[in-house]
């Protein structure tokens, strides 16, 4: 059996590598049955900077607009400029060209519904009912709409949003020397338009050239970072920020050229929100409990949802939530700009903590709860993760588990988490604790266990 | 609805929605990519059609996935994508557009290299790799670029400028019918860069509905164009399809010109000058041009009906023997503009012939012998036709058969031809005589038709 899968179409929508097996056919097939789903009302589609991102695009027009939506090009753009566009101009939906961490060679699409929210999982599974019965919305000629192209309005309305939820005039003063990877990726030009322009900050930028490919690895994941870090120190810089090629993840780095962990980062625009903003706090299985620590130092509540933004969204929704997000993967989500992971609204807000307490990143990150976690990986094999979940339980008899998203078992200070990947033939185990010691001890144990 | 999608040699025709889906349109531009070698862009042009939007943008996704630079010249008429194609040197081309079919329809038109159709056995391999869907996609760091390319309409019209001598032609003042489409474009600016006095109707770009089927023939040019060309005190009316590349025209007098006399009256203006004396058309076509063609020293050559055996008939022959080629629908290619079907350089021939001439489009017309044509058509059930013509031909065998495409019979001055629709389940009959009506031939005929049929 083939277990490295070259193209997924599923629930989570159309992903592959571009060639043999996500065709521009697929995609166009895939874009007929949303504008299907979609009733064919007016649809936002944007892209990233992958060099595949220009032929989808024609893919995803040619099936809209068959389907007699009207298509409102937004062209290169961040996927949460996008979401937030697509609420706000009255669309039926949006679709984002973006494999976003992934690598260069992949694509996918992304769907979001009239609210610029992605399809929950509902939504999912009547959208490839439509496309799997190919029984597709078909306009005839009188029915066929145009495309309209807006690139400007979507950069305004996102940052209008983000930046009220800050103090901007506080984060202007300070004049921050900031260091940005954009990976050349779609934030390059908004992010520097956003760092430099609007909060005024004394930017040094490098990838910033959408034309360009992707410099590193395009998951901003801190061992692929060291660049961005050099930058921090060599330029002397207040912070340093790291966007993945759709601007929906990000990465941070300390005045000392460290990066965080995304735990941390969340952790911080946790605390960043919620001084600013009443409500809970919900974040997947996976990620840290110093954010319950952080909650209740300030009387909030944390919800734990299973790993996917769509249900952390969905969770933020049914709350109410003041801040959302997933440490595991460095999605950030403020209902107050929008339900979207955002990158945006994760630098407004770190920097607003900055301006905020006068301190130092690397104080800052001081004064979070301190534990420790080590994260594993394992080939998927069918049939496996339920005798595992079974062992693991039986190996740790005084845990609490919670069986929602795989297996969680939990202590006081310390869990372990052991769960099938969504996106790949995986599965996935994290240990946190308090220590260092207890963490390599926690983690030896699954690990044995896992094999 | 029958025959509401036709994919076959000429390429792919439909309905939009109802039988050209976007699925069609991406499996056969990503069949042509995969045909076409990569050395050299790809042209991609349409007509204003509403549905060709969405088909630009299908055809683009195809063709960049298999690696092809592609250049976009919009909405532009049939013959400017053509020369395009020969003038960047491109790999070849797609026009979007269903020339004479109404709105709702559309289809793809697959150009090679030097911007001619596609020949029989090259059409043939692109329907191979359309039907057993596997293309040559290129891997994601190798797949192509678009670039928009708005001035291909101007180097088009100095080609036109180097041929016709547009001082010759300036004082005439024609009244056109662009009835929506691409010609508007053409003909506005030709009246901007060189001051030709054409008056044009219908002459706003509309992509939903036309002012009425876009026909060059002698009917749908007295339906509005020629009930205006006396009143204005024009010299001529001319209609052209949505893309251009047919012609249909009036005498100054408003009389609708048959669709058959455009060739025999090209020919007439070419032939004295050209270097090439044959004139390749169709077995249908009126044998007027046969007359024409003699008193210049000239012959006809006569292939099956439609664009793909034309082109096969004319890659037969040392480009430079041939004067023109044409049909009896106004469809004319003249040798100057390297056999491209071209309404706008038809009338321009035309307008140069009459200045040459001095004379009135309506004597010009009037000069010639006159022959009489009745045309027919008949449903017929596809099981029926060999018995159909064969009994035709064993009831006509006095007069000389020929059988590549239906039956025609000829005897001196007057003929018929039976042949079978290559869209509709019919059979067309068509018979001509010089002077005076076939009607008892071809009454005949029908009644021998509808028996066996």
């Amino acid at each position: 059996m083939r277990r490295v899968h070259d193209l997924k179409i599923g629930v989570s929508g159309i992903r592959g590598v571009i060639g043999e097996f996500l065709t521009p056919a697929l995609v166009c097939d895939f874009a007929q049955a949303f504008g299907t789903y979609v009733g064919g009302g007016p649809v936002v589609v944007g892209r990233d900077t992958r060099p595949s991102g220009p032929m989808m695009q024609h893919a995803v027009c040619c099936g809209l607009l068959a389907a007699g939506c009207e298509v409102i090009d937004v062209g290169v753009l961040p996927t949460p400029t996008i979401q937030v566009f697509t609420a706000s101009t009255g669309a039926g939906g949006g679709i984002a060209i973006t494999a976003s961490h992934n690598p260069a060679q992949y694509n996918a699409l992304k769907f979001f519904n009239h609210e610029g929210v992605f399809f929950n999982q509902y939504e999912r599974s009547e959208l490839i009912d439509i496309y799997h019965q190919s029984d597709f919305r078909q306009a005839g000629n009188a029915g066929i709409q145009g495309i309209r192209c807006d690139p400007e309005t979507p950069v305004l309305r996102h940052f209008e949003r983000v930046l009220a939820c800050v103090d901007t005039d506080a984060i202007r003063q300070r004049r921050f020397r900031v260091a940005l990877d954009g990976v050349n990726g779609a934030g390059s030009l908004v992010s520097v338009d956003f760092l430099s322009r609007r909060l005024q900050c004394d930017l040094r930028a490098m990838w910033v050239d959408p034309s360009q490919p992707f410099p590193r690895e395009a998951e901003p994941k801190p061992e692929v970072l060291g660049e961005l870090a050099g930058l921090v120190r060599r330029e002397q810089c207040d912070i340093g920020f790291a966007q993945d090629p759709d601007g929906d993840r990000l990465a941070v780095c300390d005045e000392t050229g460290r990066v965080l962990d995304n735990d941390d980062v969340l952790a911080l625009v946790v605390d960043a929100v919620l001084a600013r903003t009443p409500g809970d706090a919900v974040v997947n299985l996976t990620t840290s409990a110093s954010i319950e620590e952080i909650a209740s130092r300030r009387g909030r509540k944390v919800y734990r949802t299973p790993v996917g933004e769509a249900n952390v969204v969905d969770k933020m929704l049914a709350v109410g939530a003041a801040i959302g997000g997933e440490g595991s993967n460095g999605g950030i989500i403020v209902p107050a700009v929008h339900y979207c992971r955002d990158s945006y609204a994760g630098m407004a807000f770190i920097l607003d903590r900055l301006a905020a307490t006068g301190v130092k990143l690397s104080e800052l990150a001081a004064h979070l709860p301190r534990y420790f976690r080590r994260s594993g990986k394992s080939m998927f094999e069918h049939g496996r993760l339920g005798p595992l979940m079974q062992q693991l339980e039986q190996a740790f008899p005084g845990a609490a588990p919670d069986r929602t998203d795989g297996l969680k078992l939990s202590w006081r200070g310390k869990w372990i988490h052991l769960r099938a990947s969504n996106t790949e033939p995986l599965v996935r185990f994290t240990a946190e604790a308090g220590s260092e010691q207890e963490v390599e001890q926690l983690f030896g144990r699954v690990k044995e266990l896992v094999g | 609805m029958a025959n509401s999608l036709r994919i076959s040699h000429v390429g792919l025709r439909g309905v939009v929605g109802r039988g050209l889906t976007a699925s069609h349109v991406l499996q056969f531009a990503s069949a042509f990519g995969s045909f076409l070698p990569t050395d050299g862009p790809v042209v991609v042009g349409r007509d204003p059609r509403s549905s060709g939007a969405m088909i630009e943008q299908g055809v683009l996704a195809g063709l960049m996935a298999c690696g092809h630079e592609c250049v976009r010249l919009g909405i532009v008429s049939t013959p400017v994508i053509q020369h395009a194609i020969r003038r960047m040197n491109a790999a070849g081309g797609i026009s979007i557009g269903a020339s004479h079919n109404a709105a709702e329809w559309n289809a793809l038109k697959f150009l090679g290299r030097g911007g001619s159709y596609l020949s029989t056995a090259e059409a043939g391999e692109l329907l191979d790799i359309y039907h057993l869907q596997k293309f040559d996609y290129a891997p994601w760091n190798g797949l192509g670029s678009l670039r928009d390319e708005a001035g291909a309409l101007d180097t088009y019209l100095d080609e036109l400028a180097e041929v016709y001598d547009f001082d010759r032609i300036r004082h005439f003042r024609a009244v056109v019918d662009c009835c929506n489409g691409t010609s508007s474009l053409v003909l506005r600016r030709l009246n901007q860069r060189f001051g030709l006095g054409l008056v044009l109707i219908n002459a706003r770009l509309d992509g939903k509905a036309f002012a009425h089927e876009p026909a060059t023939n002698a009917r749908t040019v007295a339906q509005q164009l020629a009930p205006l060309v006396a009143p204005i005190g024009a010299d001529g009316g001319f209609v052209f399809d949505a893309d251009s590349d047919r012609i249909g025209a009036a005498t100054e007098l408003g009389e609708p010109i048959s669709e058959e006399m455009i060739l025999p009256l090209l020919a007439d203006h070419v032939l004295p000058t050209s270097r090439g004396k044959l004139v390749i058309t169709n077995l249908s076509t009126t044998s007027l041009a046969d007359e024409v063609a003699s008193r210049h020293g000239g012959r006809v050559i006569r292939a099956p009906v439609g664009r793909q055996a034309a082109m096969d008939a004319l890659a037969a022959y040392d480009p430079g023997q041939v004067a023109i080629a044409g049909e009896g629908n106004g469809g004319i290619m003249l040798a100057q503009f390297r056999f491209v079907y071209d309404g706008i350089a038809a009338m321009l021939g035309i307008l140069t012939f009459m200045a040459e001439r001095r004379d009135r489009l309506s004597s010009i017309i009037a000069s010639y012998p006159r022959y009489s044509m009745f045309k027919e058509q008949v449903p017929v059930r596809s099981k029926r036709i060999p018995a159909l013509l064969a009994g035709l031909e064993d009831r006509y065998s006095d007069g000389v058969a020929t059988v590549t495409d239906g039956l025609r019979i000829d005897w001196p001055g007057r003929w018929f031809h039976v042949r079978v629709s290559q869209t509709e389940p019919v059979v067309r009959v068509i018979c001509e005589q010089r002077g005076e009506e076939p009607r008892e031939l071809f009454d005949d005929l029908m009644g021998r038709v509808r028996s066996i049929a």
